[in-house]
């Protein structure tokens, strides 16, 4: 083998490293502490200073303005960003401005305090966004933060010191910097300095002190922090692939629910999945109940899922009756070893006493999985079971409803009067009470008609049915036995049908979902041309959601407006075409990040903006109007859905057109290749023709007569001014080949074109007669005038040659449907039935002496290319009484 | 003696330069040759030269670059020599100044009658022939400026008076190509730009001056370019 394949080729290198500018990224060193106070901002002024003086283009974007005097001193000399003052509820806030320092560009720039929520009204919620944006803009970021902010360790830290810490970043971040500096100091000394005043001033240094800074809290949060800093200095070394991959057998999957202790499982998750260096997922099971949640149990399911993606979850919702079973099922397939659960101990429901627990019934499900179990005992105080929160519907009574059940339940009783008057026996009746049961179960909503008429059906069985008659007491000793079984028989009944009626709705609506998704599929695979695609899908969107959209498939920085399409029923979609709009659009192509109403960031705008992503490219960004109101998780979840089926079809879309642009291409290039060997062929013979003739003149002059020398000089002449033409028309084709497919067109009196034309072939052949026709009307034809007198020049030429000398060639011009007509007639011998499918095709492949049609076909061929670049139709035929007609018609208007 | 007119010829092929060299040496024509931009614009300062011949394409300066430095200071003719297919460029010249042009490859003939045409309508000329004139007269086509009439073999034409100035303007500069924005600026003002009203005008005119609209003797198309009006019929 040759050594040489194995060298890296140096082009490819060299590209990378021009690649390499463009797609830079910004380089992060965050300084890490446990706790305020530690040094964090000195520190990182102390090296930005070091940075400056080495001549690094250092930007101080924001310091907290109420830092210590020492380190304020740090900040001499260095430039700084002025904060941008952001107005809320009348107080002046100075928050980091972020598009000055991306418009200014430094090379390093300084942005303290990394948890940091903006103000509202900034476009991004969290500072870490901010931050995110410098990178990919390819600026280097020192920033700051303390142990408490790490998101994953926000449970530890509220276990240690008992304050929640509202304010977190997403350990992605974390990970993310290139360069970690731990700024560490004892814990006696911090609170030296804190005692001193150094690092909250004396009035708020009462509250913190009591609350934070005891030396325990300090000396824990310090070991958080250090471990967390040992972690990602052991992760580091396992970042060599080779060590990675042994990982890749683990998978673990956290179940989420609308509590918000899920939260505190998906942290776990998190961090422990980040130890095994394991890929994790969070699944939530839409069921029965989702139905009946209440608005903040909504809020809490959407926020907990936002908080599984932030930290790296593949987040996946299913739906199903049994969450254990889809659970399970989703682990077998995709492979999860390890399932995370949480659990309070203060779920006492009744349902439990007949159902095993959910994890339970996991593990017999999956023997084979471990099941963590992580218990909910900080929150059980301040959460409140579903049951209890919150207006259920399934508990709710509606007039309609009511009037239904007493129906149906007077009806039970008169027929049971029926009955007993033609003697049938109680069973009978108890029979026909419980299927009022089921009947009211069935036509009603919810759990409560059923529960009322269990009840009420008891009642009145014993009420009417039972001796003594119209009291409610029962004599008889095997009543009471009676009533509880058929009260236990009435209820499971009317739980069951509620049951089966809401799963059956759940089918429907999955059902109904699949089915749309299937449409979309199919439309999308039957759909082609961008337009189209955008067109259907902005269709399905409207109908869908209700609301209108955008679609955007090219960056709207660039002066592009979105396709976009109202909804009949919502407010306004003006709003798609403003600046501000179109801003967050560019946003989203941009950071490949959703944007807009909804969701973290530039949630200020009127939509939710979501980018089409494939092959880590951004296809397209679509835009749903938010000004009814938010999107809720499911339909996000549903847009996601269609969404990475349009990107299949989008995708389809670019390799369809690319590959047509080949085919085209391939096309070009072989007219080209066909073009170009007629032509040197035809070449050759002219060229050794004059060749011949001037050096027979030259070697020979004293010896030859003045005739022949006339004639040998005549040849000259008349070879290169066939020459000539023959690369004039090679001219034209290029012309039209060069300007992509079409001509530049402009409005020419035909009958000017022609008489240029015919004075100029006059010039050759002064002693021939052409006629001319033109219409007394002028005709005005979109054209480049320069090639459809070429075309005529061709056609006046042939017909010139090849008709006997004293006959004469017409030129006529007609007007006919809406089409400029011309002809170009001779009287010569017209035109052979062979030779008529060969004609505009540049070659004959008959055997014909090859001066006699020498250059005519590629001439011809010329010509139709002309006529055909200009959306216009040529022929040939014979005319009648002898002699070949050629005709071509140009379109009267542009465009048709 | 009468003084040989000077012609340079600014172009850097040899082989036209030569052949261009040997007509106009035979045709009484003197002759000097420069092969490119810079040369040529120090050789007309020097020699003034009375017309020029000026090829588009030179190794230096663009041709268009060289004849708007010319028209600062000097109102010599110039013929542009150019290749065909370059109509945006021939137009762009004659409107920067340049007084006609012709086309590669061209005759003897050709050349010859371009020449004439711009001597005759150079400023050294002028004074004595045009100015007094006030009448125009080929083949049958006779003009009288003063009673603004025309004549088509001794009968008179009606024209429109956009239509007699089209033909007014065209036959004092007969011979010579007018640009259709030349022409539009000079018959309708400084800000209009409309070519299909000259398009309608000239079909008229030429349905009442010429016997073939389809085969003009009178004022001939440059497609692409403008029009010229033909100074003898040929």
């Amino acid at each position: 083998m040759d050594p040489s394949e194995e060298r890296p080729d140096p082009d490819t290198i060299l590209k990378e490293i021009q690649a390499g500018p463009d797609k830079k990224q910004g380089k992060l060193k965050i300084f890490f502490g446990y706790a305020a106070g530690v040094g964090k901002t000195y520190a990182m002024l102390d090296e930005a200073q070091e940075r400056y003086r080495s001549g690094t283009d250092v930007l101080v974007g924001y310091i907290e303005p109420h830092t210590r005097p020492e380190t304020m001193r740090l900040l001499h000399g260095l430039p700084a960003l002025p904060p941008k003052i952001v107005r809320y509820r009348n107080i002046e806030l100075r928050e980091f401005d972020l598009d000055a320092a991306l418009r200014r560009k430094p090379g390093l720039i300084l942005v303290d305090e990394l948890a940091h929520t903006n103000a509202e009204g900034v476009r991004n919620r969290k500072r870490f966004q901010d931050i995110e944006e410098l990178l990919n803009a390819g600026i280097d970021v020192y920033t700051t933060v303390n142990v408490q902010h790490i998101e994953s360790l926000n449970d530890a830290v509220e276990r240690i010191t008992k304050v929640r810490v509202q304010e977190t970043v997403p350990d992605s971040i974390f990970d993310r910097a290139d360069r970690i500096k731990l700024i560490d100091i004892e814990p006696d000394e911090l609170l030296r300095r804190f005692q001193e005043g150094k690092i909250y001033r004396p009035d708020r240094a009462e509250t913190a002190v009591h609350h934070f800074f005891t030396k325990e809290n300090l000396r824990l949060l310090r070991e958080l922090a250090m471990r967390k800093a040992a972690d990602r200095i052991s992760n580091e070394n396992l970042n060599e692939p080779h060590l990675s991959e042994k990982m890749e057998n683990a998978k673990m999957l956290v179940c989420i629910g609308p509590s918000p202790s899920s939260a505190k499982c998906i942290r776990w998750t998190a961090r422990t999945a980040e130890a095994f260096h394991a890929h994790w997922a969070a699944l939530y099971v839409e069921s029965i109940e989702s139905d009946f949640l209440s608005k903040d149990q909504k809020k809490t399911i959407r926020a907990n899922m936002d908080l599984a993606e932030r930290l790296g979850a593949e987040v996946v919702t299913l739906t199903g009756h049994d969450v254990s079973v889809s659970v399970a099922e989703y682990a077998r397939l995709s492979g999860i070893t390890n399932i995370v659960v949480g659990k309070s101990r203060n779920k006492k429901a009744l349902k439990t006493l007949f159902e095993p627990a959910f994890e339970d019934k996991l593990i017999s499900l999956l023997p084979g999985i471990e099941i963590h179990i992580i218990p909910d005992s900080t929150s059980a105080h301040r959460y409140k079971k579903p049951r209890k929160t919150g207006g259920e519907p399934n508990f709710s009574f509606s007039g309609k409803d009511t009037v239904k059940m007493f129906g149906v339940l007077a009806a039970t009783i008169l027929l049971s009067y029926l009955l007993r008057s033609f003697g049938f026996a109680d069973s009978n009746v108890i029979m026909v009470y419980i299927l009022s049961v089921l009947v009211v179960s069935r036509v009603t909503e919810g759990y409560a008609y059923g529960i009322v008429a269990s009840v009420v059906s008891v009642l009145s069985f014993n009420f009417f049915f039972t001796e003594p008659y119209f009291t409610f007491s029962a004599i008889q000793p095997e009543y009471p036995i009676t009533f509880l079984i058929m009260l236990m028989v009435a209820l499971i009944t009317s739980a069951l049908t509620v049951r089966v009626k809401t799963q059956a709705r759940l089918a429907v609506r999955r059902e109904r979902r699949t089915e749309v998704l299937y449409e979309i599929n199919k439309k999308l695979l039957a759909t082609r041309g961008m337009d189209r695609i955008v067109g259907l899908t902005n269709e399905y969107l409207v109908n869908l959601f209700g609301r209108s959209v955008v679609f955007f498939t090219e960056d709207p920085e660039e002066r592009v407006t979105g396709s976009v399409r109202k909804a009949a029923r919502d407010v306004d979609a003006a709003f798609f075409h403003s600046e501000d709009e179109r801003a967050v659009a560019h946003w989203v192509f941009l950071n490949q990040k959703r944007a807009g109403a909804g969701t973290d960031t530039l949630m200020g705008a009127g939509a939710f903006y979501m980018p089409i992503i494939a092959q880590g490219k951004v296809l397209a960004v679509w835009g749903i109007s938010c000004k009814k109101g938010a999107l809720d998780h499911n339909a996000r979840l549903f847009l996601r859905m269609i969404g990475s089926q349009v990107a299949m079809a989008l995708e389809r879309q670019h390799l369809s057109d690319k590959q047509r642009n080949i085919v085209v291409e391939a096309e070009k290039e072989k007219m080209r290749g066909n073009l170009l060997r007629a032509i040197s062929h035809d070449l050759r013979t002219p060229l050794s023709g004059i060749l011949g003739a001037s050096s027979a003149i030259r070697e020979n002059g004293d010896h030859l007569d003045e005739t022949t020398r006339e004639k040998l000089i005549a040849d000259i002449q008349e070879e290169s001014q066939w020459l000539i033409r023959m690369v004039e028309n090679l001219l034209s084709v290029t012309r039209i080949s060069e300007g992509k497919t079409k001509v530049a067109k402009n409005p020419e009196a035909a009958e000017e074109v022609i008489a240029a034309a015919v004075s100029r072939v006059k010039k050759r052949f002064p002693e021939r007669n052409i006629l001319v026709h033109v219409p007394d009307e002028l005709l005005e034809v979109p054209m480049d005038g320069t090639l459809i007198e070429q075309v005529l020049m061709n056609l006046l030429d042939n017909a010139l040659k090849f008709s006997p000398g004293g006959s004469a060639v017409e030129v006529s011009l007609k007007k006919e449907n809406g089409q400029a007509l011309f002809e170009v007639a001779d009287r010569g011998k017209g035109i052979a039935a062979e030779e008529f499918p060969y004609l505009f095709t540049g070659n004959f492949p008959g055997t014909k002496s090859p001066d006699s049609s020498r250059g005519m076909g590629i001439g011809l061929s010329i010509c139709m290319t002309i006529i055909k670049a200009h959306n216009g139709r040529m022929e040939a035929a014979n005319r009648k009484g002898g002699g070949a007609v050629f005709r071509f018609t140009l379109p009267l208007k542009e465009g048709d | 003696m009468e003084l040989k007119p000077l012609v340079l010829i600014v172009e850097d092929e040899d082989t036209i330069c030569n052949f261009m060299t040997a007509i106009l040496n035979s045709n009484g024509y003197r002759v000097l040759k420069s092969d490119s931009g810079g040369a040529g614009l120090s050789m007309t300062a020097s020699y003034s030269p009375d017309v020029i011949l000026l090829d588009l394409g030179l190794p230096d300066i663009d041709g268009i670059d060289v004849l708007k430095k010319l028209r600062t200071w000097t109102k010599t003719p110039v013929v542009v020599v150019s290749a065909r297919g370059q109509e945006q460029e021939k137009v762009e010249a004659l409107d920067l100044g340049a007084d006609d042009y012709i086309v590669k490859p061209f005759g003897t003939s050709e050349l010859l009658a371009r020449i004439r045409t711009a001597l005759r309508h150079s400023p050294k000329s002028m004074g004595a022939e045009s100015k007094g004139s006030d009448k125009f007269s080929v083949g049958d086509l006779e003009i009288n400026y003063g009673r603004r009439e025309v004549f088509l073999a001794g009968k008179k034409v009606h024209l429109t008076p956009v239509e007699y100035k089209i033909l007014a303007l065209l036959s004092k500069n007969a011979g010579k190509v007018l640009t259709h924005d030349y022409m539009i600026k000079e018959i309708w003002g400084p800000y209009s730009s409309d070519s299909h009203t000259l398009r309608v005008n000239m079909a008229n005119l030429r349905r009442k001056i010429e016997k073939n609209p389809g085969e003009p003797k009178y004022i001939l198309t440059e497609v692409g370019v403008g029009y010229r009006m033909s100074e003898e019929l040929t």
